[in-house]
Formats: structure tokens, sequence, C-alpha cells
């Protein structure tokens, strides 16, 4: 040991929107923190970069759940306890979705609001409205019967449930499109319904029906939110709020081990250049397969823990396209804020087919100032574009044909989006940037790129991730997980809930040690 | 809800309590082999972004009165990144009791990284680049940051024919991205203007001459010597329209900030985007004052502190590199946003038109130190170099 620095109670690894929330909480609690993070910025995905007149928002598409001040959503509710609501201006997002396939099938721009998306279902599809009504009604059953689960950290009551949410326990084993037949919905309205499911990165004949579910209700019944200054806005609120509570953060130090006693407890964290912090707890922002594979000392990775983390199965590699433009949105004809452009709504068919880089079409498109028309000076605007990749697919790219690779995908992308809207964008770029699998792996480590943690399909879907946070804690006893590769998956509001969880957790594991 | 009962089957339930089992066993049926502790994407990233590399000097050549070619060899690493023509990187050293680091554009083209071959053509204009050109020897040892900026072409965004505009060591870039376009690896066209004094004050001949013979097209510009088959003055709006479609180009300068300003007054008339012109950055510089006055700067680094005197005249991160503070920095120019810092307090200003940052740094009191003068006392909280 090199130097042994001040000791803490938790050691948080990685400033993502996880390992922002969980110090926040532990610091709340009176307990010492350091968040250690690799970059020079603290936030993960959740920043944003300039180039030229534009600051590119990196990620966020909108807030999920955060709803108005007057009826806020689990996300504002959370950002008002950790006190940083106030430090952030926020923006409504106007529309739910636009969505377009290319084979024709659907150009439809859903709005938010139970009542204006049931009634715009039913303009799109007549007869849908009982079957989407039936949908939200069980989908509101399966929100509280989460938020119940959470409450008690996992610890479900098997009678309570019975009796409060027996319909979510009906569901709870089922798809998404094995719910929506049995609700009897028209396959039109399905495959409205469906086109969130590349916020979630699984087909949904594998999606289960309550993680998918829950996801929606929150977006058509709660305001989704944006901040103006771009999810920079909220990464720096979180560290500012981390300094203010006392606790330290450090940047461009990426933690080398995570060290343990003979028994395999843990005693500390050392950085690349040998300084060690002691602590007994550690919250790691980052993927499991990183942590366990090199970080965490060899005698503590147990069988059972390499089993557990073997079984499990990358999510979607990110890919997303950057462009200011010297138009404004309104010259050019971009009328929506979000589209999503799929070949086609059979989702099977359709992950299937984002496998491959050559054969993926998809997009997730915002155009910001269709939410915010000042994020970007005056007769200019920003467009991002997003899609997964299915596979290890870019890992073939050499480095000579990377650049190449990039504008090549890149090219697809508008490509398609002028195809599809018939807005001619491609003389209007004056910044570009392209983030490639490479790109996300740079930035923020995670195995192949991947920007969606595992994959929440089948076995490993949501529900049982949820009912078994204690028994997957139990695999190494002081080390908890945050962000988009924990329990709740990806995704920013996830990335905050999971924070929230573990940070509380880890206190609650303090309290047990009674230290 | 009358379709509750109907939903499903008797066996819901019953599949709901196995959701546990069945994922635990899944969890317990994971493969034993060992974690994979890399993946080919990752190591993609580590080839193309390995940060700060460790290289070795091997050769120095003059290549005018006042400039130096200067070749490099990793020696941490088998080649350097294959990169974006265009770009620079940032070369680190320690001269005396100061760390100091400068950012040089690349001179040599991407395939020759590849070779573990990179060069810079450094002219002597400051404390940094006169060690270089006339102190450092083959052998010495130097950090250099990762190939980076935005000064390159982009094919989703420029014109097919560019058009290159250099003004002294402002070649080095353009060299390269002629180069790297001869090399297949760009798929421009390139018409170079390259402006210097006299004759012998051009850099490069043997590579532009031999890159001419290949179709890279050059217009030699002196503005102190006439010369046959040189042009005489400066390039002009009236040069550039002898030779190329003004409008339908895109433009690539690289030189002196009054070669940026006179060039911007000839071009005006082209009411051209703003995208049609780009600019490398240069460096941010001291404030040319009269007897400026030197405040207490305190640097936080980690759990670390450092109280450094920082001149009024001087950036913040000149102050620490005085001091012998190894602080991160690339573009020297405000733009990288490598050197991001947290504001503790103090006044300071910022360079005028150089403030890169984003907004929220703004708001929530974060600095450029690159870019960042002190007006009285202050503190900042600093990442360490690595």
């Amino acid at each position: 040991m090199k130097s042994q620095g001040k000791a803490y109670d938790v050691v948080v690894i990685g400033a993502g929107n996880g390992g922002l929330t969980a110090a926040i909480r532990v610091l709340q609690a009176g307990r010492s923190c350091l968040v250690l993070e690799k970059h020079n910025l603290p936030g993960g995905f959740a920043t944003s970069f300039r180039r030229g007149r534009f600051e590119f928002e990196a990620s966020l598409h909108e807030l999920n759940d955060f709803g108005s001040p007057e009826e806020p959503g689990d996300i504002r509710t959370l950002f008002r306890e950790l006190g940083v609501e106030d430090k952030i201006g926020w923006i409504r997002i106007p529309d739910a979705y636009h969505l377009i396939t290319t084979d024709k099938q659907y150009d439809c721009e859903m709005p938010f609001g139970l009542q204006a998306f049931t009634d715009k279902m039913e303009e799109l599809v007549p007869g849908s409205r009982p079957s989407v009504t039936a949908f939200f009604e069980l989908c509101d059953e399966v929100r509280a019967a989460q938020t119940y689960s959470m409450e008690v950290n996992g610890h479900t009551d098997s009678e309570y449930m019975k009796k409060h949410f027996p319909n979510f326990l009906r569901a709870g084993s089922y798809s998404v499109n094995e719910v929506l037949d049995a609700l009897k919905m028209p396959k039109k309205a399905q495959d409205i319904l469906g086109a969130y499911w590349c916020y979630l990165g699984v087909d949904l004949d594998r999606m289960s029906f309550l993680h998918y579910g829950s996801m929606v209700i929150r977006y058509i019944t709660r305001d989704a939110w944006m901040p103006k200054m771009r999810s920079h806005e909220i990464s720096l609120a979180l560290e500012t709020r981390i300094r203010e509570l006392g606790g330290d953060i450090w940047y461009h130090s990426p933690a080398a081990h995570i060290l343990t006693d003979e028994a395999g407890a843990i005693t500390g964290v050392s950085l690349t250049d040998g300084q060690v912090i002691p602590t007994h707890h550690v919250i790691a922002n980052m993927a499991p397969h990183v942590v366990f594979g090199s970080m965490l000392d060899k005698k503590a990775v147990t069988p059972q823990i390499t089993r557990a983390t073997n079984a499990r199965t990358f999510a979607g590699r990110g890919f997303s396209l950057f462009l200011g433009l010297n138009k404004s949105a309104e010259e050019l004809g971009i009328k929506s804020h979000n589209y999503f452009i799929y070949d086609t709504a059979d989702t099977v068919k359709q992950y299937n087919s984002m496998r491959r880089v050559d054969t993926n079409h998809v997009q997730a498109t915002v155009c910001l100032n269709n939410a915010y028309p000042a994020c970007s000076p005056e007769g200019t605007c920003m467009m991002y574009f997003t899609t997964l990749i299915m596979s290890d697919d870019w890992s073939r790219v050499s480095q000579s044909e990377y650049f190449k690779m990039k504008d090549r995908v890149a090219d697809d992308m508008i490509r398609v989006f002028e195809r599809e809207t018939g807005c001619q964008i491609r003389d209007a770029i004056e910044e570009i940037a392209v983030a490639s699998p490479t790109t996300y792996a740079r930035y923020c480590g995670h195995p192949e790129g991947t920007i969606y943690g595992y994959e929440t399909a089948g076995w490993d879907s949501l529900m049982p991730r949820m009912m078994m946070i204690a028994e997957d804690a139990a695999l190494c006893p002081g080390l908890r997980f945050a962000g988009g590769f924990a329990m709740r998956s990806s995704g920013y509001s996830s990335a905050y809930v999971s924070g929230d969880l573990s940070g509380r957790q880890t206190v609650g594991d303090l309290k047990k040690e009674g230290r | 809800m009358k379709f509750k009962k109907q939903l499903f089957g008797f066996m819901d339930m019953l599949r709901f309590t196995k959701l546990v089992p069945n994922r635990r066993a899944a969890l317990a049926a994971g493969a034993d082999t060992p974690l994979p502790e890399t993946w080919a994407v990752n190591e993609q990233a580590r080839a193309l972004h390995p940060g700060r590399m460790q290289v070795e000097l091997t050769e120095v050549t003059p290549l005018t009165p006042r400039m130096a070619e200067l070749v490099f060899r990793r020696v941490d690493g088998d080649a350097f990144p294959f990169f974006r023509a265009g770009q620079y990187v940032s070369l680190q050293g320690k001269v005396g009791d100061s760390v100091i680091s400068r950012p040089y554009s690349i001179a040599s083209s991407p395939r020759q990284a590849l070779q573990n071959r990179l060069v810079l053509g450094v002219e002597n204009a400051g404390f940094f680049s006169q060690y270089l050109t006339q102190e450092a020897k083959p052998g010495d040892r130097f950090v250099m940051t990762e190939p980076s900026g935005e000064f390159h072409y982009e094919t989703l965004r420029d014109k097919k024919h560019i058009v290159g505009v250099a003004g002294g060591s402002g070649i080095t870039p353009l060299l390269s991205m002629a180069q790297s376009a001869l090399e297949g690896d760009e798929p421009y066209q390139m018409t170079l203007f390259y402006g210097a004094r006299r004759a012998e004050d051009l850099a490069f001949r043997k590579e532009l001459d031999a890159l001419s013979e290949k179709g890279l097209k050059v217009i030699y510009v002196l503005s102190d010597e006439e010369r046959p088959g040189y042009e005489h003055g400066f390039v002009s709006g009236e040069l550039l329209s002898k030779y190329v479609p003004v409008q339908d180009v895109t433009y690539f300068l690289c030189g002196p900030k009054a070669m940026y300003e006179y060039l911007a007054g000839q071009m005006a008339p082209w009411h051209l985007p703003v995208k049609a012109v780009h600019k490398d950055a240069t460096c941010c510089p001291s404030l040319s004052m009269d007897n400026p006055r030197t405040f207490t700067l305190t640097v936080h680094i980690r759990d670390k502190v450092f109280t450094v005197p920082a001149r009024e005249d001087e950036t913040l991160l000149t102050a620490m590199e005085r001091a012998g503070i190894e602080a991160p920095n690339k573009c020297r120019a405000g733009g990288c946003g490598y050197c991001h810092s947290k504001w503790l307090g103090g006044d300071f200003q910022v360079a005028e038109g150089r403030d890169g940052r984003r907004e929220a740094d703004r708001k929530f009191g974060f600095v450029h130190p690159c870019v960042t003068y002190p007006l009285s006392d202050m503190e900042l909280d600093v990442p360490p170099a690595e």
C-alpha cells in the first residue's frame, strides 16, 4: 500500500446518474462518502458537449415520470427529496411520440395524457378504446404494486399482494404481447402502443408486461420533462448537492481495485496510483461484469458470483448521431420532438434486424427545439438520433475503417429520416458528431459499449429482479450496484431510482452493522 | 373490471410464484469460466483513445530558420492510434521546475501513426517550443495526449472540394490532411494555399512537392519576396477566386490570428455560411499589461492542497504549471473542456471569445483554467492530470 487516505463510510465508484443519487442518499443520512469518477465530468451518459454554436444533449430524450410541480411524478418527488429540483430549470415535453414505420403501416403522432392518448388511439384504431382503457387500468395496478415492492425493499408479503394487486400477480409472468392479446386489443393498437419498446430494448414477445406497462403508464399519465441546459444541468446539480452535503468527489480517479480481507469482506478501494481509500461499503455505478471480472479481489469472487454474472446478457450497444443544423426546425419542416422510426411494428423481426449494423435502420430521434426552442441559436436547430445494436457486431470494425464506418451509419440515419419525414436536412448540417459503441466504451467503460445494462428479458425481467434484491446483494456483502446495470435496468429514471435504492440500502447496512 | 377473471387461467398465480425460482436457477446455471476482463470494443476504445502516451523523440530536423521537424515513436504501445487528419496532440514535458505542455497539430498522416511514427512541425515561438526546437534531442521522453480536436474533414458536412489556407507553421495539419486524402482515407480533393514571408520560410517543401506530383494542387504565396512560380502578397479573396470556385468549397484555415482576421474581411462579401469555414484553434496567450498583480491561487487536487502564485496576466493553468503542478490540459484554447475544474472562490475573467464552457458549467461554477485569468485570490478544485 502506497498511501492510506481518509476513510469513508461509503465509496461510490462512478458518478453516473445512479452513483450521484446514491451518494446524496448516503450523505443525507449523515454518513461520509467519496465519489470516484474516471472521467473529468459527472453524469456518465447524462452530459452535454459543445460544437461551434451548439451544445448537444448527449443522451436524454425526456425524463419519464417527472410530472408537474403540482402533480409530481416519482422522479420529481425524488429530486425534491434529494434537494436538487429547484437547482434545475425545467421544460415540459409537448407530446409523447411520433411513430413511423417504413413499411408504410404507421405514421401517427401520439399525445401525453390518458384521455388524449386513448382518444387518439380510438381515432386511429376504431374500437380500441375498451382494451386500451383496460390496459391502462392494469398498468395502474402494476405501478401501485411496484411502488409497494420498492417501499418494502423487495420483501413483499404475498397475502398483501394477492389482496391488493391480484391482476398484477395474474399478468405478472406474461410478456407484453401475451397480455395485449389477452386483452383482445386490436393488432394496430398493439403496434402503436408498443412504440416505446426501443426504450427498454427487448422485443415485446420477451419483454415482461410488468416492465413495459409500468413505463408506458408513467409516460402517458405523467408529463415528461427535460432540463433546459441539457442533462449536464442535472449532473452538475447533483454534484453541487454532494459538495453541499460535505461529500467528496474526485475526477480523473478511476478505481483500480476493490480490496478485501482474507474473509472476503471489503476493506477499501485503491486508485491506479496505488492510493488506498479505506471503506467497508462500495456502491458501484458500473457493470457487475467489470467489477467482478477485474476490480474485486479475486479471492472474493465466489463461483456463485462468477456463474450469476456469466449468466446475464448484455442489452443494446449504443450508436448516436448529433446534428447542428443551420436552419430552424420550422424551415426544415421538422414538427415533432420525438420520432420512433422502425422498419416494422413487428418488434421481434425488428429486434433481429438490429443485431447487425448493416441491417439496422431503426432510430429514436429527437429535435430538441420542438420542446425547447431556445436550445440553439435563432435560425438553427439540433437533432440527435440513437439506435441500439443488439449484438457485438460493431467489434468487427477495424481501427483504420473506424471513422468511415461511423459516417456510413450516420449517413443511413439521415437518409432514413429524410425519406420517412420528407424533411431535407443534409445540406443544413453545420456541426456533426457521432458516438459509436466504441465511444460509449471509452467514456463509461461498459462492456461492448452497452448502454442499456443487462437485457430485461425472460427469466431476468424486472419483476424477479425486484423480488431478489436482497438475494442478489447477498452475493457480495458490502457491495451494491447503481445505474443502468443495476436491478432497475437502464434509462434515466431507472438509474436515479436504483441509486436512491442502493444509497438508502447501504445506509441500512451501515446501521445493521452498528457502524 | 370484469375482464379480470377471464384474463388468464388458474395457473397464473403459480407462474408468478415461479419467477424467482426460475431466475435463481438461471443465475446458478451460468458458466463457471472466469469472467472476461475486457471486450473487443473496449480494446478498440483503448487503441483509438489511449489517453496519455509515453513517447520518445527519434529525430529533430530543421525545416526553416524558425521551424523544426520532430519525429516521435510511442514507447508504451506498438503504435500511435489512427486519427482524423487535422487533429493535434498535446506534448508535455518538464523544463526546470515547471511542467509545461503545448498543443501541436500532427503533420504526418494517420497511416503513418499505425507505423508508430508521428511528426510535429514546431515553430520556435515560445518557452516550450524553443526548448523543443533547440535543446531537445533524440532519446528524450515526453508525455503526449491522444490525437484530439474537431479541425478535420467531415464527410457528411463538407464539400467534396476543400481549400486549405496555411500561414507559417499552420501548414502542419493541412499537410496531414493532404496526405491522408492521397492515401485513400479521406474522400476530398484539396487545393492548398501556403503563405509565408519568403521561400526559405516554407516548411515541408519536399513532402509537398511529392504530394503535388500525386495530384495535390499547391499555391505558394510569399509576402516579402517576389519569385517566379510563386504568388506574391497575402492569400486574398482575389487570389482564392483565381484558383477555386469560392462558393462551392469548404475552407480549412490554419495560421496566426492576423491571417484569420484578414481572411474574414476578404471573404465577407461572399456571405458564406458558418459551416463553410473551419479555423484551427490557437493557444490562449498571456495578456499584455503593465505591472500585473500577483494573487494567491489555492488548488485542491483530490485530498491535497497547494498554494501557488498566480499572475493576473497569465492563465490559471500557467500559474499551476509554473509551480510544477500537473493539471490536465489539451487544447489550451478553451474548447476541449479537458481542464474542466470546479471554481471554489475568487474573481476571474475568461479570455475574450474563448469561453467554451457548457451552459450549466457557468451556472454551477466550473471553469476552464486554460483560458481563465485571476482577478483576485482564487480557489479551485482541479482533477489530477491522470
